[in-house]
């Protein structure tokens, strides 16, 4: 009984921890003012409207918008094939793979930034400060969870024998890929997708240092209206949290 | 006339060598089994014939059709696999439409093709069924249809029984050599099991090492071994050193002396025995194991261990541990091999 009660009250208070921020700023973000009093003064949506119908905060989200998309684009045409050729061809380079996909992680945001900052801040390829240099550096970013994910769905399924009762079958091996492979892997291409989408848009350090304001994201908008109306960036942040909670919803969806 | 024709195959993988030497020839509609330990190379000759691996050396023909080099699309062959290999993004009818499909035959044709193989292969009811909603033994028989439907020249079986339990085994073993003979369809099948291989086969390949050691009927793989290791591989033979066989029976032998344990037979004191047969040979029963219709006994003589098999007639007839009796082995039945 008395273990029990412990038990629940340390869930409680997780959840309360967990919950309190989030609670707190969706309030602050429907409350017209919030200054002298326990409670708001009176709750509407109008920083919501205000937010919504803001002509920057719709284009920094459109560009935070297709700087992911792109890169999840290009990934999904260059990653997919890649694993797929070093489980069926050179099993030997999955090692090796596993540990270039810690790179990314293994290596600060800012140290990443400086070292891409002196390559690409003048010739012969000078793309500091435009989305393409976002979209080089989100690959990185976007090749460990897709690898790992994909690498389980091909780990699941006997690559070799199915590509072989293909080939036997009559199947080139494109076609083979196409119909028997790419099939398996749509799940973990999609929770995989979703997981890179969500943390991507929630990235400021490379968007600031690479591009700031020269091609303002969502984060790096948030960050130049900071100065703004509490209430303002609080409606900003949740619409950020419910955006990412539905992609999380969707992952969880497609990884079932 | 030979149908397949294999001459001096030879695969090698670095240093090692996984099989040289390979030279047979297969009839029209014959099942030949290549049966070995594993590592012996069956599996990869298999490969090599369906052309999913490149051999070093040798020539393969099928009907006259020289295919060493073929790409295994253009072979005219029909693999089942261990893993059963079934596409699990697809149904049953799916997985067996692939290949009919790839051919692009008219949907008409294939729809009968395919419901004509479910029929053979007693499938019928799980058309609309996933690989993952299959038992063992229903996932082999897709995977057996889905490479009959387009009717190959040759079938290949790599192990395609070992994954399933004993009873399946058993069934699917009998229903796989019933549609072969049917369709009148060449088959190889690769197995460890020697059970499997003398049940199903018209010939039998033994391997070890890379290399075909002995090639015969079932009945004369088993009977007539050709090498100590045949003789080891194929069962419980009784093998007795040069040294054993002159202390047993007095025997001058250069190479082991192969004895089945059915050929010994047992005859407590007092049994009459045919006098035909060589003068009996004091024994111990050590212990008895039983294997259901058969019971195979450990019986000492002279120091050495020897397993007999007598069929289990009757309860009574048990013999406990430490009965004193007389061995009759039926010299005909020995064999030596080296």
């Amino acid at each position: 009984m008395r273990a029990e009660l412990y038990h629940r009250s340390v869930v409680a208070v997780l959840i309360l921890l967990l919950t309190v921020p989030v609670l707190a700023t969706l309030l602050y973000s429907l409350s017209e003012h919030w200054g002298a009093t326990i409670l708001p003064d009176d709750l509407s949506l109008s920083w919501y409207l205000q937010l919504w119908q803001d002509s920057a905060f719709l284009a920094a989200f459109g560009r935070s918008l297709a700087v992911c998309l792109g890169t999840l684009l290009l990934a999904t045409l260059i990653i997919v094939p890649a694993v797929f050729v070093v489980f069926y061809r050179f099993p030997g380079l999955d090692k090796l793979m596993n540990a270039l996909i810690l790179i990314p992680f293994a290596v600060p945001p800012v140290v990443t930034s400086v070292g891409l900052l002196n390559i690409y801040a003048d010739g012969p390829l000078n793309i500091t400060g435009t989305p393409w240099i976002l979209v080089g550096c989100y690959f990185t970013i976007a090749l460990p969870f897709m690898y790992r994910s994909l690498a389980n769905s091909l780990a699941s399924i006997n690559v070799r024998d199915l590509m072989d009762a293909a080939h036997l079958l009559g199947a080139s091996t494109p076609v083979a890929f196409l119909r028997v492979i790419l099939p398996n892997l749509r799940k973990g291409l999609m929770a995989s997708l979703f997981l890179a989408f969500s943390f991507l848009l929630g990235d400021f350090v490379f968007a600031n240092l690479l591009a700031g304001s020269h091609y303002e994201t969502l984060q790096v908008y948030l960050y130049n209206m900071r100065q703004t109306s509490g209430h303002f960036t609080s409606a900003i942040v949740m619409s950020y949290f419910l955006f990412t909670l539905f992609l999380t919803w969707l992952t969880a969806r497609f990884s079932k | 006339m030979s149908y397949v024709e294999a001459s001096g195959l030879a695969k090698k993988y670095g240093n090692a060598t996984i099989f040289q030497d390979i030279h047979f020839s297969l009839r029209k509609g014959e099942f030949v089994t290549l049966l070995g330990p594993s590592g012996c190379g069956k599996s990869t000759l298999l490969r090599s014939l369906a052309g999913l691996t490149d051999i070093d050396a040798g020539c393969i023909r099928v009907d006259g059709e020289d295919i060493t080099r073929a790409a295994p699309q253009k072979r005219g062959i029909g693999m089942v696999f261990q893993s059963y290999a079934l596409f699990p993004n697809m149904s049953v009818e799916q997985n067996i439409a692939f290949g009919l499909k790839l051919q692009k035959l008219p949907g008409s044709e294939i729809a009968r093709k395919v419901a004509d193989v479910i029929r053979l292969v007693a499938l019928s009811g799980k058309e609309q069924h996933y690989p993952h909603e299959l038992s063992g033994g229903q996932r082999q028989r897709v995977a057996l249809a889905r490479a009959l439907v387009v009717e190959p020249r040759i079938l290949l079986l790599d192990e395609p029984l070992s994954a399933l339990d004993a009873r399946i085994r058993k069934s699917l073993r009998e229903q796989i050599r019933d549609i072969q003979q049917r369709l009148g369809l060449t088959t190889v099948f690769v197995t460890h099991d020697q059970e499997e291989a003398l049940t199903m086969s018209d010939r039998i390949f033994v391997m070890d090492q890379g290399r075909i050691v002995q090639e015969g009927s079932a009945e004369m793989i088993y009977t007539r071994p050709a090498t100590e290791f045949v003789a080891r591989f194929m069962g419980s033979y009784n093998l007795l050193t040069p040294t054993e066989a002159s202390r047993l029976l007095q025997l001058e032998t250069r190479g082991h002396l192969a004895i089945r344990p059915e050929a010994i037979q047992i005859f407590t004191p007092g049994q009459a025995y045919p006098a035909h047969l060589s003068a009996p040979l004091p024994a111990t029963i050590r212990q008895h194991q039983l294997l259901g219709n058969v019971i195979r006994y450990q019986v000492q003589a002279h120091g050495i261990t020897l397993q007999v098999d007598q069929l289990n007639r009757r309860a009574e007839d048990l013999l406990a541990a430490g009965t004193e009796v007389n061995l009759m082995i039926d010299q005909q039945q020995m064999r030596e091999v080296h």
